[in-house]
């Protein structure tokens, strides 16, 4: 693994070859043909070369906007060097020939194709916090494919250098580039540039998106208009007419989407060796390859013609958009050691909580119908994953179906089924309590927060589900899901004679049904869990708003209550009306700090730094507080009276002491026995 | 609900003709924590989370809802006609019972205390504070259990490490254990650990704890408590630079590497007496009582008892010193609970009580909560009793003589050795496997035990044992026919 790392790292800073991800980390140390397939359509050779790799299609940026997104000045150096401006840049080196007249021709040529009517100018950048940018860009997922940026520790600490096993996608220098506002434009929308979908589009509010170019752009200060804008090229009709012949010279059609009247006409490929793949061609487009780069593309050209099997093309489309860099697939892909701290989620549901869900035949998994919606941005099941799935577009349009040919599994129909057993099976009472981790709608879960089991019928494929239900481990080592019918055998041999056949197809059949939930969501609460102090006080023991997590509260029969303190001692609060409704303290995985169901709530300001040490009940269950102060122990017995609390407190008389004892602001106490050594009875009274 | 009990009993394979689970209380359908017609005071929900013996010999129990039970006739032959009494209630969330003398001792979340019936009504009157020092965020998981007495008297406390909102691990002892000081107050011992929620003795004296597979515990452990060990977890390890802890880490905690290469770079790091490797050995340990019956819980005296929440079962822990330290063997015992259990404990009549609740995390055991009774009937299961370490392999001792053909044959046996990955993430996939070849067997003239010599034995690494082929001398399969040595020191002789 280090020595694998100190390699690529040593690739990276030799910084030659175009940057291809899904080839590097899967194909590079044994070319194939396979991997050929790959370079060929995402180095664009397809584009002027013809074929039918079977993957989609990759296309340049968009150029019609270039001159409103990017500084000409630092356009014309891409276009010249685009290896050395952009390390690891795609773009092969097509204007070799070119003098800085040319370019400066093809910028002027470029920015005529700006829309003469151009839309509404976007709204001017007031405010940029370029630290949030930073959590979101080093948290929604960027760095699965680029590095991540400085600045930010994952909770984990931070990775070694070694830990990151394959490049990250590059940056050009971003300041030179961009400005403020067409950077955010471009990471808001990235589709309308990158039509081929090779930078997806994370869903986000547009504020995100600003933040994030602050960040990148380490953009000084939070006052947006100090952006300095792009300047637009005055327009020379000559220079407009000289750029469009060096464009057509160029051939930049045949990746950039681009007039007709400039169009690339295809180049017949006659031979296998040299020409794109010769380091010193000079005729067309140089590609700085790598050894492994030729020798897999030299691989493929030798079967162009042959069809990509479906699963071959459907491993190299994930590979190609880089699904794999968050998803594993069959074993490979995935965060690898450098990112995965970055991948950050909901800690009670594991692995399964920060990592996205395995590819490894998901064509055999999701319904296509349901696949393509998740395709299509919508249909999220995992709202505790930060990290975002992208869109891709166009990219992405046939992608549920091939996946679903690639991975077809012998198709199961579920037979029968019971949908009240089912009901009951995902129940928790005497099913397999499914509801304890799994929501279920819009309802939360009993314990940790699982994806929503409401809508697996129209989800998963019946033949996925029945294999996954008894072996979770099989598809997703280390998941938090236990099985309930372990190697097929029932959990429960009491519902449907334990036929595991009948019990999936039950369960599968309820949730079909979509006629009622679960057994077991606690129902809406009518005051059910609530103490009513009856005939004697009632003590219990919580967390209180206030009070603390030592707190014990109080219900006296006699209508006021009280929050005792039980760690220093003393009370804490008081207050009239109800007491107090025990379901979250008694039976939720997750306390909260109570508070006293009441508007009025007075509060006992703290005495002292004593030490709480128990209480004890009398005959009729007044409690008798215990607590010591400077050395000396000190009781105090509350009990309920009409409006209010009595409160006498004792203690062995000692010299130079005297309690430290507090009373509720703006309340008149009505103090008896203060004089008597070793004893003192205070009255509360809430009116 | 009889005849689905029954059918539930005979699901469970394990040890099934020589141990008998009766119901005391269990769930029904109608019944749950959460049911609709459920009321404060009107049914008793009883999940089980400490379970100790009164001093008259009834069986105190306390629920996670705050209350202590105590429950009478759970020895007798109908134990279901067992009658319920209130104790103490109104406690945050019990972990542990305890009975000393005439009281009960509890820990609560945020301190443990004393309950004392000072007037002969049966009814505590008395919630003296008895153990205390620990911070409390009001994390949910930042729980406290025990107390447990060690040999020395002292009485242990763990406390689990916090999780979500509140959680503050960098506050004191959290994912320590301890005990309680004369004064009450709480003298930190261990560190290291996440869910430690199961204490125990063995025959010695000696402490032990079983904790739970999560994030640093990459499958579930069963500790040594001694001072100044640390064990896995460093989520709470901030509280080692506090002048109570008796921790001193001499190097940083490391991180995502083969655990005998974390021993390697952190020395006061202790590796746990035994592993229970995941899903094989279940998930979530949650306790341990050690067998001390005179033969009545069958023949496995001295030998400890893991209670499994999520697999709703029972395993079965043979440990021996290797140069003074702990290690050993845990085995498959007996499933089929009625839910996730959380304590054990043996009876004076040396039946196993069974407590459990399944509140918060799933569990295939069919029911919310319950107290079971595992009672041996006499016939002695056909099992590995004991799992020693030698120096070229190991040595097997069974419950009955083995069918010495088939034991003396090398290939009956087949066995494997992995180690685990120590990292944050939450449990580990066994990695670094390789076989181990069985070079010999040897059986004893009483065909009692078998010395396997083995090749290729790593120290630190979990070996895997599985037999399937073994007989007993009258023709018995092997109860079961796997078994896991942690073989953190191979002995020299």
């Amino acid at each position: 693994m280090m020595a694998r790392a100190a390699i690529l790292l040593a690739a990276a800073a030799l910084g030659a070859e175009p940057l291809v991800t899904g080839f590097e980390r899967f194909h590079a140390a044994t070319p194939t043909a396979e991997g050929g397939r790959l370079l060929y359509n995402e180095l664009g050779c397809v584009n002027c070369h013809g074929g039918e790799t079977g993957l989609p299609a990759m296309r340049g940026p968009a150029l019609a906007s270039v001159s409103q997104r990017v500084r000409s000045e630092w356009l014309r150096k891409f276009m010249a060097d685009p290896t050395t401006v952009h390390a690891g840049a795609v773009m092969p080196q097509v204007l070799v020939k070119a003098d800085a007249q040319a370019l400066v021709a093809i910028e002027h040529y470029l920015a005529a194709l700006k829309p003469k009517a151009a839309a509404k100018a976007p709204a001017k950048i007031m405010h940029v916090n370029g630290g949030r940018g930073g959590e979101l860009f080093n948290t929604l997922g960027c760095v699965a494919c680029h590095a991540p940026g400085q600045g930010f520790v994952p909770p984990d600490g931070a990775p070694k250098a070694a830990d990151f096993t394959h490049r990250s996608i590059g940056f050009a220098d971003l300041k030179t580039k961009y400005s403020l506002e067409s950077l955010s434009a471009y990471i808001f929308e990235p589709l309308k540039v990158r039509t081929d979908g090779r930078m997806p589009k994370i869903a986000m509010e547009k504020q995100d998106a600003v933040d994030i170019a602050g960040y990148l752009l380490e953009f000084q200060g939070s006052d947006g208009r100090l952006d300095v804008a792009i300047d637009q090229v005055a327009l020379d009709v000559k220079r407009v007419a000289a750029g469009r012949k060096a464009v057509i010279t160029a051939r930049c059609a045949a990746c950039h989407d681009l007039p007709k009247d400039v169009a690339a006409a295809p180049v017949a490929l006659k031979k296998t060796e040299g020409g794109c793949l010769d380091a010193e061609h000079t005729k067309g487009p140089r590609y700085a390859l790598s050894g492994a780069q030729r020798a897999a593309l030299k691989l493929f050209l030798a079967k162009k013609d042959e069809a990509a099997s479906p699963k071959v093309a459907a491993d190299l489309t994930l590979q190609a958009l880089n699904c794999v860099a968050c998803h594993e697939r069959d074993g490979q892909g995935g965060p690898d050691a450098g990112r995965k701290p970055y991948f950050q989620g909901d800690h009670n549901l594991g692995d399964t909580g920060r990592y996205p869900p395995p590819l490894t035949g998901i064509g055999g998994k999701l319904r296509p119908e349901w696949l393509a919606k998740v395709l299509a941005g919508e249909n999220r099941v995992r709202p505790y994953l930060q990290v975002k799935m992208p869109q891709y577009g166009a990219a992405t349009a046939d992608l549920a179906k091939l996946l679903g040919i690639a991975d077809a599994r012998a198709a199961l129909k579920f037979e029968g089924g019971d949908d009240t057993a089912g009901r009951k099976l995902m129940g928790t009472q005497g099913g397999a309590g499914c509801i304890t981790c799994h929501r279920w709608g819009d309802r939360p879960s009993l314990g940790i927060q699982g994806p929503d089991l409401s809508n697996i019928a129209a989800r998963l494929q019946e033949s996925w589900l029945r294999e996954y239900l008894i072996n979770p481990a099989a598809y997703r080592a280390g998941t938090l899901m236990p099985s309930f019918w372990p190697a097929g055998k029932s959990f429960n041999p009491a519902i449907l004679g334990g036929d595991t056949d009948k019990q999936i197809a039950s369960i599968f059949k309820f949730i079909e049904s979509a006629n009622g939930e679960p057994e077991g969501f606690p129902q809406n609460r009518n005051g059910e869990y609530e103490i009513v102090p009856k005939d004697r006080p009632v003590v219990q023991r919580t967390f209180v708003e206030g009070v603390g997590v030592r707190a014990l509260l109080v219900g006296f029969p006699t209508g006021v209550h009280l929050a005792y303190d039980g760690e220093h001692g003393g009370p804490a609060l008081m207050w009239n009306g109800r007491f107090f409704d025990a379901y979250t303290t008694w039976f939720s995985r997750f306390p909260i700090f109570e508070k006293p169901p009441s508007e009025k709530i007075l509060a006992w300001p703290k005495s002292s730094d004593g030490r709480f040490l128990g209480y004890r009940l009398d005959a009729q269950g007044n409690p008798t507080f215990l607590y010591e102060q400077y050395g000396v122990k000190l009781e105090e017995t509350f009990e309920g009276i009409e409006h209010g609390l009595r409160r006498t407190i004792t203690w062995a008389p000692t010299p130079d002491f005297s309690p430290a004892l507090t009373h509720p602001e703006g309340m008149s106490v009505d103090v008896k026995e203060s004089s008597k050594q070793g004893r003192r009875v205070y009255i509360y009274l809430l009116k | 609900m009889k005849a689905a009990f029954a059918l539930c009993f005979l699901a469970a394979s394990l040890s099934a003709t020589s141990y008998e689970i009766a119901d005391i209380l269990t769930a029904s359908t109608a019944a749950d924590t959460r049911a609709k017609d459920w009321k404060p005071g009107a049914g008793l929900a009883l999940e089980v989370s400490g379970m100790d013996w009164t001093a008259d010999g009834k069986l105190a129990v306390a629920i996670r809802k705050g209350e202590v039970w105590i429950v009478d006739g759970v020895l007798d032959a109908q134990p279901n006609k067992a009658t319920f009494k209130l104790f103490a209630s109104g406690l945050h969330e019990p972990l542990g019972l305890l009975s000393d003398g005439k009281d009960l001792l509890v820990t609560q979340r945020t301190e443990m205390t004393r309950l004392r019936d000072t007037t002969g009504a049966g009814v505590a009157n008395e919630y003296l504070t008895a153990g205390y020092g620990w911070n409390v965020s009001g994390a949910y998981h930042g729980y406290a259990y025990g107390p447990k007495r060690d040999g020395q008297g002292n009485l242990w406390v763990t406390l689990n490490v916090d999780m979500g909102d509140h959680a503050d691990n960098k506050a004191p002892w959290r994912g320590w254990g301890g005990i309680i000081g004369k004064d009450g107050k709480f003298i930190p011992m261990v560190a290291g650990m996440r869910s430690p929620c199961g204490l125990g003795t063995n025959l010695a004296g000696d402490m032990f704890c079983v904790d739970q597979q999560g994030t640093w515990i990459p499958t579930t452990p069963i500790y040594h408590l001694r001072k100044g060990a640390f064990f896995l977890n460093p989520e709470g390890v901030a509280s080692e630079k506090l002048s109570a802890s008796p921790v001193h880490l001499s190097a940083p905690v490391p991180s995502k590497i083969p655990y005998p290469d974390a021993l390697k770079a952190l020395p006061e790091m202790c590796p746990p007496a035994i592993w229970m490797p995941y899903n094989k050995m279940g998930r979530s340990g949650t306790d341990l009582a050690t067998c001390d019956t005179g033969g009545k819980f069958g023949p496995f005296d001295g030998q400890m008892f893991v209670a499994e929440f999520t697999d709703a079962k029972i395993s079965r822990v043979f440990m021996e010193k290797v140069d003074g330290e702990y290690q050993g063997a845990c085995f498959p015992f007996i499933g089929g609970f009625a839910s996730g259990i959380v304590r054990l404990r043996f009876a004076p009549d040396g039946s196993l009580m069974v407590g459990m609740t399944s509140r918060g995390w799933s569990s295939l055991g069919t029911k919310a909560y319950g107290l079971q009774r595992l009672r041996y009937n006499g016939t002695v299961p056909f099992a590995i009793k004991e799992m020693k370490a030698k120096p070229d392999g190991f040595e097997l001792v069974f419950t009955k003589p083995v069918d010495i053909a088939r034991a003396g044959d090398v290939a009956m046996y087949r066995m494997t050795n992995y180690t685990l990955f120590y990292s944050g993430a939450y449990g580990s996939d066994e990695i670094q496997s390789a076989a181990n070849g069985i070079v010999s067997a040897k059986v004893a003239a009483d065909g009692r035990s078998v010395r396997l010599k083995v090749g290729g034995l790593r120290p630190l690494y979990i070996h895997e044992l599985h037999a399937d082929g073994l007989r007993s001398a009258a023709g018995e399969a092997l109860d079961h026919a796997d078994a896991y040595y942690t073989l953190n020191r191979i002995p020299k002789n």
